[in-house]
């Protein structure tokens, strides 16, 4: 007996709590054993009588006191002492070894026995609350406590109770001097009580494969009538016979695109990949941060990385560098919309802008698009930018231009269209994490646009154009090149309706300008003017002047509104600054460096009557 | 005092020498700390109001009748861990709320504070209330009491202090 009674300090609790009739005070267990430990065995047996029923009694009276004063803990009491007054606070122990004192925390006292009479209560002062009060068994007359549980179901349901109550709000946890460690964070398993729910199993699934509309669902619970229309929102699908190729060959290209190979954190992540050899990685830097520096991923993609790191101005204002470190001559101009013209354009359509491109809408539109093709000769683009199918065609594409290059292009860009000189790239330019249809556009559209830069570029460097993201366009400019100017790329797509300006400037490439050689800088210099502009500057040297169209400005305002003064004249005066004496401007405009590759807005209502292409 | 009268089940009136009156029924006396465990009510249900009461104090009492044992020894169970956590929410609770009660103020002021508090942030400074860190409310918490803050503001907190005071006048008066 008195082993086991032994074994009863605090940190044994959770086995004890199992046996009947145990009873524990905190702190005094060894006391206690001694005192009760004839008793104990008693009262294993709570049916045992020995000797009469005080006798019975008597034996299980101490350990019942026991019981209920270690019911006790954690319960708010009143402790009435001697002199009248009154203390309430946390019962917190008792010496039971002893004569049973009492110990309180968070003591207040209540009522002062020397206060009497005269003083109203309400002008009775309070006491601060203090930590630890002890009040000897000699003092203490009572201890009144209220709802206290006392049997089994008392502390489940309390338990329950608190769970509930109890809103632990940060300042409280951190203030508390109790909350020392900081809690282990465990993932949350879904508990049996947690309810199931199969039909919400699936929410992240794509939109047709969940077995829940949400629409419908609304309108049943609330009588919620939605107005919601998909095609007010994106490009309306246009569901033909060819849809289920369309659809099979973007899911395709979609797993083939995510199942990629990445080094990139996040998209790591996405695909289930662990990168996670390096264990300097937190948290925050597996599921938040943005990947800046990429100082150690920069290994074998020198002559990508201006490309890359470019994407980003490219993907807001356009991949005038790209273009520009290409070739000033083949830069293609761009449609530069999402909604994408493409196709409609004979455009070198930018590769990277698979996000562009992965609009439904190329699924639609490429089939009925004859597609252009220019002059130049591209086996490719004869192969299949002229009957584009979707299906085969593309596949064959995309095969032929997957093995030759390395795909890891995406990454530190953090899934931004890549700007890669070479086609392959094109078309795993960048996961595209949109639906299928889009997927299979993307592909289809990219491998077009590669046929395309094959073409137009047939001096080797696809001049991708500026991606274009769905918030912003931004066309490459001017592309004019030696054997290319931008009537000669105008009459190439003679059957298209051309995007390009026809009142730009021509680009006049200053040779005299200085080249400039970008260095590897791990953080991204804040403006994207300036990545352009070095960028270009770098490739311009070998190239023939040029003339760079130069036109800004939404609307049809183009003529009047001139604000590049590029002047390859000027050069003397032209220090290797990012920005453009006139300043670096945004959004629509965008002044790179001197030899401006000027990328310009493409104002939808140029070129962009309505939707046909 | 007869430990043969403090038989388990026993309901009891009792008088302390301190002036309490109440019933009980004995769940436990334990003589040699002279502690006798009541319960007040005959429930047993699984929350009870306990009492503990050193029998020392005990001016007078009556038998009222002898029921069973109000402890059901079979349901009996701790859970220290619990009991821990309990005790440690408690702490928590009350120390949060510590900051709520001043220190050496009347328990008009508390209650004045108390009401102040449901509308406006407001918090403690020795034995004077803060309003939005700004109007301050010092002792004896008149409205002629109030003082700094913008004008806007002290008027605002002014009314409402008339406001409470009055309240708790005609909750006093109903009384």
């Amino acid at each position: 007996m008195n082993a086991q009674q032994a074994m009863l300090p605090k940190s044994s609790a959770n086995g004890f709590g199992h046996r009947r009739g145990d009873r524990e005070v905190g702190a005094r267990v060894e006391s206690k054993v001694q005192s009760g430990k004839s008793n104990q065995g008693r009262t294993q047996t709570s049916g045992e009588m020995a000797g009469g029923r005080t006798g019975v009694y008597e034996s299980s009276s101490r350990d019942r006191l026991v019981y209920l004063t270690t019911c006790l803990i954690g319960h708010p009491v009143e402790v009435h002492v001697k002199n009248g007054s009154i203390y309430t606070g946390i019962f917190h122990a008792t010496d039971a070894e002893n004569d049973f004192g009492i110990i309180l925390k968070m003591a207040r006292l209540i009522k002062d026995s020397s206060l009497r009479g005269d003083k109203p209560i309400t002008q009775l002062v309070s006491k601060a609350p203090s930590k630890i009060l002890i009040v000897p068994a000699k003092e203490f007359v009572q201890v009144i406590a209220k709802d206290v549980a006392i049997t089994r179901d008392g502390f489940a349901s309390e338990l329950q109770h608190e769970k509930h109550q109890e809103l632990l709000i940060d300042s409280a946890i951190t203030q508390s001097h109790h909350v020392e460690v900081e809690r282990v964070l465990e993932p949350w398993v879904p508990g049996e009580d947690d309810p199931q729910r199969p039909e919400l199993e699936n929410v992240f699934d794509s939109p047709w494969n969940r077995n829940w509309d949400q629409f419908e669902t609304n309108q049943k619970l609330f009588g919620v009538r939605s107005t919601f229309n998909e095609e007010l929102y994106t490009t309306k699908l246009e569901r033909g016979p060819q849809m289920r190729e369309y659809e099979r060959e973007a899911m395709r290209i979609a797993r083939e695109i995510e199942g990629e190979e990445t080094q990139d954190l996040h998209l790591a992540e996405e695909r289930g990949f662990d990168l996670h050899g390096n264990f300097d990685i937190d948290e925050e830097m597996r599921f938040s941060s943005v990947q800046r520096g990429r100082g150690f991923d920069d290994s074998g993609y020198e002559e990508e990385e201006d490309v890359m790191l470019d994407s980003h101005n490219i993907e807001t204002f356009g991949d005038s560098s790209d273009s520009s470190s290409r070739r000033p001559a083949d830069l293609t101009s761009l449609q530069g919309t999402v909604e994408v013209r493409i196709p409609s354009s004979s455009s070198l359509v930018d590769t990277s802008s698979l996000e562009t491109i992965a609009t439904k809408q190329l699924a639609s539109e490429l089939p009925s698009k004859s597609f252009p093709m220019s002059d130049n000769e591209s086996r490719i683009q004869n192969d299949f930018l002229g009957e584009y199918k979707g299906s085969s065609d593309a596949k064959e594409f995309a095969e032929k231009q997957s093995p030759s290059e390395d795909l890891q292009l995406s990454n530190p860009v953090d899934s931004r269209s890549l700007l890669n000189d070479k086609i392959d790239a094109s078309d795993k330019a960048g996961p595209c994490e949109k639906p299928s249809s889009s997927e299979l556009s993307g592909g289809t559209a990219s491998s077009k646009v590669t046929g395309e830069t094959h073409s137009a570029n047939s001096r080797g460097r696809p001049g991708s154009s500026a991606s274009s993201n769905s918030g912003c366009v931004v066309a490459v400019s001017a592309p004019s090149g030696p054997g290319l100017s931008p009537s000669s790329s105008m009459g190439s797509l003679s059957s298209e309706k051309s995007t390009l300006n026809p009142h730009a400037k021509e680009f006049k490439l200053n040779p005299n300008a200085k080249s400039f050689t970008p260095s590897q800088t791990p953080v991204r210099p804040p403006s994207p003017v300036s990545d352009g502009s070095f960028y270009y500057q770098a490739q311009m040297s070998p190239v023939p002047r040029m003339h760079m169209p130069v036109s800004y400005g939404i609307g049809s305002s183009f003529p009047g509104h001139q604000p590049v003064i590029y002047n390859p004249q000027v050069a003397p005066t032209q220090s290797p600054q990012p920005y453009h004496p006139n300043g670096p401007q945004y959004g629509q405009q965008m002044l790179l460096g001197q030899r401006q590759q000027v990328v310009y807005y493409q104002p939808e209502m140029q070129q962009y009557k309505g939707r046909h292409y | 005092m007869g430990g043969e009268e403090f038989a388990v089940g026993c309901l009891l009136s009792i008088k302390t020498t301190l002036g309490d009156e109440f019933e009980g029924q004995i769940i436990s006396y334990d003589r040699l700390s002279n502690i006798l465990v009541l319960q007040e009510g005959l429930e047993s249900g699984p929350r009870r109001n306990i009492r503990l009461l050193k029998a020392d104090y005990i001016k007078d009492f009556s038998l009222l009748r002898q029921d069973e044992d109000p402890l059901d020894v079979k349901k009996c169970f701790l859970d220290l861990t619990t009991l821990q956590a309990r005790e440690d929410s408690a702490i928590r609770q009350a120390e949060s709320d510590s900051e709520r009660f001043g220190v050496g103020v009347t328990s008009e002021a508390q209650t004045l504070f108390d009401a102040l508090s449901r509308t406006l942030p407001v918090r403690w400074d020795k034995t004077v209330i803060v309003v939005m860190n700004e109007v301050r409310v010092s002792s004896p918490y008149l409205p002629e009491s109030v003082s700094g803050g913008t004008p806007a503001a002290n008027e605002r907190v002014r009314k409402v202090l008339e406001f409470e005071r009055k309240r708790i006048q005609t909750r006093g008066t109903s009384q």
